[in-house]
């Protein structure tokens, strides 16, 4: 045929145009194939998610209530995802409120709902510029530390501004014993603060740990402060005449152990941070903080069996009104000194990760042009990763190092393999020097 | 026209040929297959196909987060057409035989919940799809974000998704005023005050935006029936259209 001839010298073999096109293409296309693999997931996925819809529309019925009326008493709880808002909205009033040109045109009032306005705006204008602010090339969550410890930051504000959003609410539910709500709005107002600033604390020194920094600077200042904070917050509630309140005093001891309870462990995690290497604290605020979590779960089972449920009213009522220093700072120290202590699986399994299996080490690796496992396939780098081949890919490595030299992402595999026969050595030491 | 005799094949040749001889579709669709297929690209690859995966990621379960909301915003749109045809956009106030206070727009939600056949769950699937488009929304947000993929090339698509995430809030917002109950005047009025806080330009804004300054006349169901059923769906459609396309010819973000 004429024009069979015309398309090979024309459209064949030239740049952009494949050998074989239309659907009579064979050549191999690697990976997960659209159908029917992928596109049954999608399925899957697309009925389920249906699938729960109906569910809910059948059985949970979305709110209608009476029509709408000017004489409006009942507290609006707007949906949840808005909820951010109005707390920003309600938490404004702490601004200092002025009006601007009063009288001319250009009169600008700065009350509560403006300042509600300008704080709804600035998550907002956050997000718009992140891209152009944040220009690192990592991209991994647990590569870039301070991006995920700002994105946690966020998240953990948003559930506190939500919280704020139906003070109300909080108010009225939970009441002490003698009526004072036991959640008061200055502690609430804290909130803003005190929460998300431990979230990120936490998230950065753990992820920095994870890529195998030391975090004793961070760890020592950040739980030792804690704890002098928190044991100034129980000497100011014990020692001052208005601390406690005379109806409390009948329920001193109760409070006492509380107290205790949630304290102690914070004393001994920041004691043995001082002295102790990183196992010792690691293992130490594990137990302190399992002890301290499964004390404080019984405490409050068994309290109101013991001395009465109005015991355990008092005992919260010391406990929530100050639950940002009492609450979450002996929980949020013992877990910090535990992930900033806390060993990662492996050093170079996290920078091996990293590899997108260009095949260059494979390439240069010399073992492979001798051995006669490796030249059946045999990869040393991805098969002793993969602990594969019964550590023949292990032991038959020259750590002569030219695969870390081609590496594009300078992954320094010898480093690995030596890590990791070291560990076999350590391991056969422990077992008194016999063979595995 | 020749036939065949067959009235069966004549039709069916008669029928498309005067409509193909009218509207010439197919040498277009021809030229769009050879365009893909000289660049290479096959419509539809799988994202494993098109970068030769081997490995699966752990964050990649997470990665269907967008696909959700589609999938939401597609059901929104189904249900959302369903109950056009019954929602009655007025929310004057008005007083019954019994005396009570009511409105057009709330008594027509009555209606819908209570007399059309399968008004019901039609309202509680767009009220339950609202719920999961906004929540998949804001988690899409999370999972782009913590795994980096707003940096460069795909500045411009986090910008489409931080308008879009504003958008389908206020879908939503917008949405829940429609009932015209007492949660919509409360948020109403909320929203009628923080426009109103705007410095010079707030009454002219809450004009703009609700109708009025106040509540009392209503009005506000109308302004944002239209906003709901119109304007804010053409913007939307159309950005999720860009939004999609961008992720189609810039690929699906890499954590490498």
């Amino acid at each position: 045929m004429e024009i069979e001839r015309v398309k090979e010298k024309i459209m064949e073999g030239r740049p952009g145009f494949p050998r074989q096109y239309g659907p009579q293409r064979v050549d191999h296309q690697p990976g997960i194939p659209l159908f029917p693999q992928e596109a049954t997931r999608d399925f899957v996925t697309i009925f389920l998610l249906t699938a729960i819809m109906f569910f809910l529309s059948a059985f949970v019925t979305p709110f209608l209530g009476p029509a709408r009326s000017p004489q409006l008493s009942e507290l609006i709880v707007p949906d949840w995802y808005l909820l951010f808002s109005w707390g920003l909205l309600k938490v404004a009033d702490i601004f200092p409120q002025f009006v601007l040109g009063k009288g001319t045109p250009l009169e600008a009032n700065f009350n509560a709902a403006f300042w509600g306005d300008l704080l709804s705006g600035i998550p907002v204008i956050a997000l718009l510029i992140l891209p152009f602010l944040d220009r690192g090339r990592e991209t991994r969550p647990a590569k870039a530390p301070i991006r995920s410890a700002v994105g946690l930051v966020g998240i953990a504000s948003i559930f506190t501004s939500s919280l704020y959003s139906i003070r109300e609410v909080v108010a009225q539910r939970w009441v002490s014993p003698n009526g004072a709500a036991l959640i008061p709005d200055g502690t609430m107002k804290w909130f803003f603060i005190i929460p998300p600033a431990l979230v990120g604390l936490t998230s950065y020194i753990a992820l920095r740990r994870l890529a195998f920094m030391p975090m004793r600077r961070w760890l020592l200042p950040y739980v030792a402060g804690l704890t002098l904070l928190m044991a100034v917050q129980i000497a100011w509630i014990f020692i001052t005449p208005g601390g406690l309140g005379a109806e409390a005093w009948p329920f001193v001891l109760p409070i006492g152990i509380a107290l205790f309870i949630l304290f102690a462990p914070m004393v001994v995690t920041t004691f043995v941070l001082f002295k102790q290497p990183d196992t010792v604290v690691r293992k130490v605020s594990t137990w302190a903080g399992g002890l301290g979590l499964v004390g404080f779960i019984a405490f409050t089972i068994v309290l109101p069996v013991v001395a009465g449920r109005a015991a355990l009213g008092w005992v919260l009522s010391v406990l929530w009104p100050n639950m940002n220093t009492l609450v979450f700072f002996p929980l949020f120290g013992v877990l910090t000194a535990w992930l900033g202590t806390r060993r990662p699986y492996s050093t170079y399994e996290y920078l091996l990760n990293e590899c997108y299996q260009c095949g260059k080490c494979h390439t240069v690796c010399p073992v492979t042009k001798v051995e006669d496992d490796a030249l059946g396939g045999l990869n040393l780098v991805y098969n002793s990763f993969k602990k594969q081949h019964d550590g023949v890919p292990l032991w038959t490595c020259l750590a002569c190092d030219a695969c870390s030299a081609v590496c594009p992402l300078d992954i320094q595999y010898s480093d690995y393999i030596l890590e990791e026969r070291a560990k076999v050595h350590a391991r056969m030491a422990a077992d008194g020097g016999r063979k595995e | 026209m020749s036939t065949t005799g067959d009235i069966r094949k004549d039709t069916g040749r008669s029928v498309f040929g005067w409509i193909k001889s009218r509207f010439p579709t197919v040498p277009y669709a021809d030229l769009t297959r050879v365009v893909l297929e000289t660049d290479q690209r096959q419509l539809p690859r799988s994202h494993a196909e098109k970068y030769e995966l081997k490995t699966i990621w752990y964050w990649y379960p997470l990665y269907c987060l967008g696909g959700i909301a589609f999938i939401a915003f597609i059901v929104l749109t189904i249900t959302g057409i369903l109950l056009g045809f019954f929602y009655v956009p007025d929310g004057r106030l008005e007083i019954n035989a019994s005396g009570d206070l009511t409105n057009p727009a709330w008594r027509s939600m009555l209606i819908i919940m209570n007399d059309i056949p399968f008004g019901f769950i039609i309202r509680g699937m767009h009220h339950w799809a609202a719920h999961i488009m906004i929540a998949a929304v804001f988690l899409h947000m999370c999972r782009v974000y913590f795994t980096g993929a707003y940096k460069k090339p795909r500045e411009l698509n986090w910008l489409l998704g931080v308008v879009l995430l504003l958008l389908t809030l206020a879908f939503g917002y917008s949405g829940y005023l429609l009932p015209a109950n007492n949660l919509s005047e409360g948020a109403a009025n909320i929203g009628i005050n923080m426009s109103r806080a705007s410095p010079v330009i707030g009454d002219v804004l809450a004009r703009l935006l609700f109708g009025d300054i106040n509540t009392l006349s209503g009005v506000y169901i109308l302004r944002f029936y239209w906003l709901h059923v119109f304007i804010l769906p053409l913007i939307v459609t159309g950005l999720i259209v860009l939004h999609m396309g961008l992720v189609w010819l810039q690929g699906v973000a890499e954590p490498h």
